[in-house]
């Protein structure tokens, strides 16, 4: 990957400067583009860039592939609303007790796959979302296949129910700008290290020392942690969620292939993954309605085949391989 | 004594790859480990790298019982291996490579930026190279980089030098000689004659599991069960008839 040289502190200067421009235009977007419409792209754009970046942590850089994310998501979705039904709580208060039951979750599937290699880790995930998306729809107590719902009325600010996007957005983009800082500094440190060690041989990481699963588990547990942050602040901001939107594959895959399109186990990768696929899907919704909802499984696919085949390293890659090329002839011309 | 394998044994199933071998390894000797292929060479050293838990037996290192410990914890104590086929972290680049064995005893980023560094230069590779573009004999240095970066006590190298021109065995050789000049105490597993005969001082032969002569390689080389063991029955008949 090109984006190698990074974590040596090679590429540091560079990197602060994208994170500068990054900033600024994630900053500015609501100011400029003040239009509801656009303010609705730009925040389901930031929580699927959360999402994907917290799946990029596991599945990325330790390259210990989930394609049942969703759990943790759906924990951090679920949770809060449960705690203002049985009890009234705001449903932000609630965000710590669904990271505690996330975490628990990861140790809990972490545990006995990592001790083997290959795709069980995979397998597992797939296997117990689908089983909790399953129970939850059947479950009374959290509303079976109906759901929940959160305070349809503000009863103080700390019930974050605002009539703008507008505070969402920022709220949202504070979440990111922590999501990402903390991979930096995980990319830049020792674990990081590790992380990337196992994902291109755990038996030769092993051999130097690397404690392969517990680095594994560091990692689910990170990632789990930011994944059930983001399905909190889907439901704070949504107020409502049902088992398909908690812990359908769908949201697992959406994560998978947000990642792996814009560069999986890279900083950015997930942000220009969300960049590209969150416009083409409110493209395809405006264009088919909801008549065409079988269209994503199309995109989705299609995107897989493409990745797979032509840029496994995701366009992040790419870019790093074409880049010089065009500054080469930049200069030439 | 460094190391002290007493009566290893590996069988998988039915088949028993390595029969009750023993070795002593003193420090700061180079022993040499040959045989044909298959003969359970690589399992033994698999044994004493904690790849793999023997069935039978006991392995001593530095005073501590580590049979059956994990290879991170191999690592810790001070064991280095390399593999037959060079497992080099591809999308990094060689300093990063390095960098991962050099984290094991410094913990933080720049100081193991700086070991790093120091054993790049001793391997004559170049840090900020992406691994991917390297070639076989750059992988196979930087493989020995990486793991001597781990400051291990003890360096198994299995077939490390197999594979490279007789230019680059030369060069491979010299830097096995500098590596063992620190006061590293190396194991090679090696089919290349000319690397035993000119690094080490004692080797062991294996044949179907079995260690069937141990000595000088000059002594070993010669003796008739390792003539067969490599070349058959028939040409030791030939040899005894001509």
């Amino acid at each position: 990957m090109a984006a190698a040289a990074g974590p040596d502190g090679q590429s540091v200067k560079p990197q602060r400067l994208t994170l500068t421009l990054l900033a600024a235009a994630l900053l500015l977007y609501p100011l400029v583009l003040t239009n509801p419409f656009y303010l609705d792209i730009g925040v389901t754009f930031l929580l699927a860039a959360i999402s994907a970046s917290a799946w990029n942590i596991v599945g990325g850089y330790a390259g210990q592939v989930s394609v049942g994310h969703s759990m943790f998501f759906g924990l951090g979705a679920y949770t809060p609303l449960l705690f203002y039904t049985l009890w009234g709580w705001p449903p932000v208060a609630a965000v710590p007790a669904a990271v505690v039951l996330s975490v628990a979750l990861a140790l809990a599937i972490g545990l006995p796959t990592f001790r083997l290699t290959g795709h069980y880790f995979s397998m597992a995930t797939i296997a117990v979302a689908e089983l909790i998306r399953i129970f939850t729809g059947t479950w009374n107590l959290v509303g079976a296949a109906i759901g929940l719902q959160g305070p349809a009325r503000a009863r103080g600010w700390w019930d974050l129910t605002f009539r703008s996007e507008l505070p969402y957005y920022y709220l949202f983009l504070g979440v990111l700008a922590l999501v990402l800082a903390t991979t930096a500094l995980v990319e830049r440190r020792r674990f990081g290290f590790y992380l990337r060690a196992i994902k291109a041989s755990e038996r030769a990481a092993a051999s130097l020392g690397v404690p392969v699963r517990h680095t594994k588990m560091r990692a689910l547990v990170l990632s789990a942690t930011f994944t059930s942050i983001a399905g909190s602040l889907y439901v704070i901001k949504t107020g409502f969620i049902d088992p398909d939107s908690a812990f359908g594959i769908l949201v697992s895959v959406q994560m998978v292939i947000i990642a792996a399109l814009g560069g999986a186990g890279t900083l950015y990768g997930p942000l220009i993954g969300a960049l590209i696929l969150v416009p083409l899907q409110t493209a395809t919704n405006s264009l088919f309605g909801g008549g065409g909802s079988g269209l994503t499984y199309i995109l989705y696919g299609g995107i897989i085949v493409l990745i797979a085949r032509f840029e496994p390293g995701g366009l992040y890659e790419l870019w790093h391989r074409v880049a010089p090329y065009l500054r080469r002839r930049a200069h030439a011309a | 004594m460094l190391l002290e394998a007493t009566n290893v044994s590996k069988a998988f199933g039915n088949f028993l790859a390595v029969a009750g071998a023993d070795l002593s390894v003193e420090e700061g000797e180079i022993i040499g480990l040959i045989g044909p292929n298959g003969a359970g060479k690589s399992t033994f050293f698999n044994c004493l790298a904690g790849e793999t838990a023997p069935t039978t037996g006991r392995i001593v290192f530095a005073g501590a019982d580590v049979t059956r410990a994990s290879p991170e914890a191999h690592a810790r104590a001070g064991i280095g291996r390399t593999f037959q086929v060079p497992t080099t972290f591809t999308d990094m680049t060689v300093i990063d490579n390095v960098m991962v064995g050099a984290f094991l005893r410094h913990p933080q980023r720049n100081d193991a930026r700086d070991h790093a560094r120091r054993i790049v230069e001793l391997t004559g590779l170049r840090g900020d190279q992406p691994a991917r573009s390297l070639g076989t004999p750059g992988r196979k240095r930087l493989e020995i980089a990486r793991v001597l970066a781990t400051g291990p006590r003890l360096l198994l190298l299995d077939e490390s030098l197999a594979g490279l021109t007789p230019a680059e065995l030369h060069d491979a050789i010299t830097l096995v000689r500098r590596i063992h000049e620190t006061g590293i105490t190396i194991v090679i597993v090696e089919h290349i004659m000319e690397v035993i005969m000119t690094l080490t001082k004692r080797v062991l032969v294996f044949n179907q599991g079995h260690v069937i002569a141990s000595g000088t390689p000059e002594a070993v080389v010669s003796e008739e069960a390792v003539i067969e063991a490599y070349l058959g029955r028939r040409h030791r008949r030939r040899e005894h008839d001509g």
